[in-house]
């Protein structure tokens, strides 16, 4: 799934949800960061990350809540340089979610792509 | 940064923080044609090390980093 047209490939996976708005948009920044280094970056989403990536919730949560940008704002930022968003379905049924559920954009793959992706990439950052 | 060339565009990032200084910065120079130069006004205090590995891995030339007041002023030259 690396196109292997930029030089360096950055895999970030996000872990938190909804429930931690105070984690939910570093992983987002940063890879808007990288995607404007012109690195090649995805953001897979398991364990409650995917909650994030509800189309209901983007706009109702941020990491400073009300004193700040809301989600959406970061998942955009992201998103509008290049960055992609993943999820599987075994997470998806962790949060009885499905694609339907979540922003548009988003892609579904499986651990046998995910391991993949984090093989060939140059680094994997977890949170 | 006597010898500096003049910019050809500025772009006044004071007051936000990181990333944006960087995510404006490389959307700013790909609207510049190669050679042309920009200036970045920041305030964020991580600057100078963002924009040093910013332009090491993008290979765009940094020509200096100069702070006036609570001001970073960074020249940077589009490569490619």
């Amino acid at each position: 799934m690396w196109s292997d047209e930029a030089e360096a490939r950055i895999l970030y996976v996000q872990t938190h949800g909804i429930s931690d708005p105070g984690r939910c948009a570093t992983p987002f920044f940063l890879a808007a960061s990288a995607a404007a280094m012109d690195c090649e970056v995805m953001i897979y989403f398991t364990m409650y990350g995917p909650t994030l990536l509800r189309k209901d919730m983007v706009d109702k949560i941020g990491p400073k809540g009300e004193r700040g940008q809301p989600l959406r704002y970061f998942v955009e930022q992201a998103t509008g340089l290049g960055v992609r968003l993943l999820v599987c379905q075994p997470s998806l049924d962790l949060n009885d979610l499905s694609l339907d559920d979540l922003i548009g954009g988003v892609e579904m793959i499986g651990g046998a792509a995910f391991n993949d992706l984090a093989v060939r990439a140059d680094a994997v950052i977890s949170f | 940064m006597a010898d500096s060339p003049p910019a050809d565009q500025t772009l006044d990032c004071t007051g936000l923080q990181c990333p944006l200084p960087v995510i404006k910065t490389a959307q700013a120079i790909r609207a510049l044609a190669v050679g042309q130069v920009l200036e970045l006004l920041a305030t964020d205090p991580g600057v100078e090390p963002d924009m040093r590995a910013w332009s090491g891995r993008t290979g765009n030339e940094l020509l200096g980093i100069d702070k006036r007041g609570e001001v970073f002023h960074v020249l940077i030259r589009r490569a490619k």
